[in-house]
């Protein structure tokens, strides 16, 4: 019945047969030599404008550490994040599992019990999140945004009912904060976690099928599945991994404050969605990946630090990621913009 | 006696050849018009016209004696123009009375609604035309035909103007054949009211058996307006192909029969309604038919990739159903039907598109190996003659036609049982469309047993040993050997039924 009508497809061969391609296949290259390690540039020209501000503050070795140790629970939980993200779907109950962690393996200390079946329980707890979060997702067909924060706030309520409302800090073993406030080369443990747990989700996402699966399903579901890849159950990897990851950073977190308290995880949730979203403008511009998002997250921190150290005052560290996370997510429309019109 | 509606010389073109050229009309009031053409003969350009969409370049109308402003939606329907298009409009989500409000708001509102006035008015147009139902149920509770009922009810309730002329675009088209006699019957009530019915369809069943006059038009141009009784099956399709059918002795390539590979048995989807068929190693089979007779959902019931009943089994194995990777690991691939939705990751390389099938073929010592997958890669790129061929590049930046190649490049690796391809030359240029046939026969003639589901209805004379013509949901008929024809299938698509047998 279509009279005169060109399908998309068809338009589309014509488009392809009168662009010339070589001179727009050159343009793409160059832009993306320039795209994509361009969080590098803009990170190396905020350490040279902060040290020429306030060099006696900022141009410090200390300073680089207290930025990397800092940033190490922020960065393992964009990490675990990058996973449900690269097949599509949203978690937004990282930051509720990473306080839940924190609070048993806590609680475990302050009951007299030892802090080792404390952690095994935490991350338990993880997989445990992750599992419901799936079942919510995929049999129950909530939408991932709307089921993961049902969630975190399921899971803001049982850090309440654990703690009791109150700080937490009573019998916590040593050898426990040793976890996560020993240092080895004068950097704290959870830099070196942070490492490890880079190079294996890199690894899973670069270097297995799982992840050619996750990034298949993000990139179009139904093409994933025609082509035979098993949605539900890759899915339901992802946010067993992002549990996971979540309650191991709650873990150290815990070890590094020495003490647990109702909502210590709230604050991490903005940060790791900016820092993934600007990571995915990043390395490999349009997907979001592991060293995307490491950069992302020491530009923003750096970018934080040194505002504060300049006198900022201290809201700017909210100011900064919302913003950042904004910025990131508009930068990566128009990357995908510009990738169709290629 | 003032006729319904009028057109006279109406022509339009969108830039190039008319879709319409010098089109004329004329319906009674009360009479049942049946409007029928190929696809591209102009028949949805001039209900558009009507409808106030188009504006034509030439031409004029007239309802019940009055001149029809074009290009003015509002105004047709103020004349008395009443529409139901192909998808019905309804919204969904919402009830009986919300949808009928949607034409005319709710009239019974004075500083609210009065919901229970509402919901009589909306009974009783439904049960005027002979339907009863809970008009509290949402739409998508509604069975089909009550969903048309109640996009009938719409367009036929009160305006300004009462309804003259009601036009309904091919009402059946996503109807089961019970419910269609429903519709039928529906028809009729309104006609009987004295208002002209005129309906587009493609099955000429549909137009014996409703209308009472038949419009053909063919290369926007009218080629006859005739009364029903009277008029053969025969006639019609010739007058709607523009030559008589022959029958060409075709030089069909004879399928070697060999081991038995898809074994199909009382195969059941939405609209597919037990069907069973074989297909030997190193056969091609076509599957044709209508847009709702299950054409376009078998390749994918196959699959699994959609609900079904019956049994599929490949060399005897039952293919479980919804698991399209268990069919995948049994040997069978689908090249699914509209690439963009269903089968292209647009963002992906070359290489990540075509290993997403099996990418564990290059997975050793825990890891992903690159360089043996680029290869592999450019090795399919090269067989299928790919261009760009670079497999780094994005699908985004490939023609339809060379995409379509990556498409089938990810199923020919895996050296498919059985490969089943769904419209698999839609979109594609000349040159690659010669190519991806030749790869299909090379395909079979390493022993994959093909399933080709197509419109192109010369691409399965092209390719196929015999090919199965789906007529609401079944299998009405086959055709092979001597009977292997395009405009035999064509035929066949619409409703002629055993012309051996006549």
């Amino acid at each position: 019945m279509t009279v005169n009508k060109q399908t998309p497809a068809e338009a589309d061969v014509e488009r392809k047969a009168e662009a010339p391609s070589a001179p727009t296949r050159r343009k793409i290259v160059v832009t993306l030599g320039l795209d994509r390690f361009s969080g590098l540039y803009v990170w190396a020209a905020l350490i040279i404008i902060f040290s020429l501000w306030v060099p006696s503050l900022f141009d410090t070795a200390t300073n680089a550490r207290i930025i990397a140790g800092s940033q190490a629970i922020t960065a393992m939980v964009a990490m675990g994040l990058i996973v449900p993200v690269a097949c599509g779907a949203f978690d937004l109950s990282i930051a509720g599992t990473l306080g839940m962690a924190v609070c048993i393996v806590i609680w475990f200390q302050a009951n007299g019990h030892s802090f080792i079946p404390g952690i095994f329980v935490a991350l338990a707890f993880g997989l445990l999140v992750g599992l419901v979060n799936s079942f919510i997702v995929v049999r129950l067909h909530v939408d991932s945004f709307i089921g993961t924060l049902g969630m975190s706030s399921i899971l803001l309520a049982g850090t309440e009912w654990v703690t009791g409302g109150f700080q937490v800090a009573n019998g916590i073993s040593p050898h426990f904060t040793a976890l996560g406030q020993k240092q080895i080369l004068s950097l704290p443990l959870p830099v070196y976690y942070m490492v490890i747990i880079a190079i294996i989700l890199w690894w899973l996402l670069e270097y297995t099928p799982a992840g050619r699966y996750l990034y298949s399903i993000g990139g179009n579901p139904q093409a994933a599945r025609l082509a035979g890849v098993r949605v539900g159950r890759i899915t339901t990897g992802a946010f067993l991994v992002s549990g996971l990851v979540a309650a191991f950073a709650g873990v150290m977190l815990a070890a590094e404050l020495g003490s647990s308290g109702p909502d210590v995880g709230g604050p991490y949730l903005l940060p790791a969605f900016s820092a993934v979203f600007l990571g995915a403008t990043q390395v490999f511009p349009g997907r979001v990946n592991v060293p995307g998002t490491l950069i992302a997250i020491f530009l923003l921190a750096t970018g934080v630090k040194g505002l504060q150290l300049a006198g900022a005052p201290g809201y700017i560290n909210d100011l900064f990621n919302g913003a950042a996370l904004i910025i990131a997510v508009a930068l990566a429309a128009r990357a995908r913009a510009a990738q169709r019109k290629a | 006696m003032t006729p319904a509606l009028t057109v006279t010389d109406m022509s339009k073109s969108f830039g190039g050849p008319r879709v319409l050229d010098s089109m004329q009309l004329s319906v009674e009031p009360g009479e049942i018009r049946a409007l029928v053409g190929e696809n591209g003969s102009g028949k949805s350009t001039l209900i558009k016209i009507l409808a106030g969409f188009h504006l034509p370049d030439e031409g004029a109308a007239e309802v019940d004696g009055q001149p029809l402003p074009l290009g003015d939606g509002t105004a047709s329907e103020a004349l008395g123009l009443r529409f139901v298009h192909q998808d019905l409009g309804l919204v969904n989500n919402l009830d009986a009375v919300d949808n009928l409000a949607l034409g005319g708001g709710y009239p019974s509102f004075r500083g609210g609604i009065r919901w229970r006035q509402e919901r009589k008015r909306a009974r009783d147009a439904l049960a005027e035309l002979g339907y009863h139902f809970d008009v509290r149920l949402t739409v998508d509770r509604l069975a089909m035909s009550e969903r048309t009922a109640l996009a009938v009810a719409r367009a036929l309730a009160p305006r300004q103007t009462p309804p003259k002329v009601l036009i309904l675009d091919e009402p059946t088209a996503n109807l089961p054949a019970a419910e269609a006699e429903r519709l039928f019957q529906l028809a009729r009530r309104v006609a009987d009211s004295g208002v002209a019915v005129m309906f587009v369809s493609h099955h000429f069943d549909e137009v014996f058996e409703l209308a009472q006059s038949v419009t053909v038009l063919r290369d926007g141009k009218l080629v006859t307006t005739r009364p029903v009784p009277g008029l053969s099956e025969d006639q019609l399709i010739e007058l709607v192909i523009g030559r008589p059918l022959e029958q060409v002795a075709h030089d069909a390539k004879a399928a070697e029969r060999s081991a038995l590979v898809l074994d199909i048995s009382g195969l059941g989807g939405d609209v597919l309604d037990n069907v069973h068929f074989a297909v030997h190693a190193g056969e091609i089979v076509g599957v044709a038919g209508i847009t709702g007779s299950g054409r376009d959902e078998l390749a994918r019931v196959l699959f699994g990739g959609l609900d079904r009943t019956g049994e599929v089994k490949i060399n005897g194995a039952v293919v479980p159903k919804l698991r399209p990777d268990r069919a995948m690991a049994m040997g069978m691939g689908l090249v699914p039907a509209e690439r963009h939705a269903n089968a292209a990751f647009m963002a992906a390389t070359l290489r990540e598109n075509i290993t997403v099938v099996r990418p564990s073929l290059h997975f050793r010592g825990g890891l992903l190996r690159k360089s043996p997958e680029r290869s592999d890669v450019a090795k399919w790129l090269d067989r299928l003659d790919v261009r760009p061929r670079n497999s780094e590049f994005p699908m985004s930046d490939l023609s339809g036609g060379n995409q379509q190649k990556v498409v089938l490049a990810r199923w020919l690796r895996m050296d498919p049982k059985v490969l089943v391809l769904d419209e698999p030359t839609q979109g594609v240029d000349v040159g690659a469309k010669s190519d991806i046939h030749a790869l299909v026969d090379q395909a079979a003639a390493q022993g994959a047993a093909v399933v080709v589901v197509s419109t192109d209805h010369e691409e399965l004379v092209r390719l196929c040993h015999r090919v199965l013509v789906l007529r609401r949901g079944r299998i009405a008929d086959e055709i092979t050997g001597s009977r292997m024809d395009h405009d035999l299938i064509t035929a066949a698509t619409i409703g002629r039924d055993q012309p051996d047998a006549a």
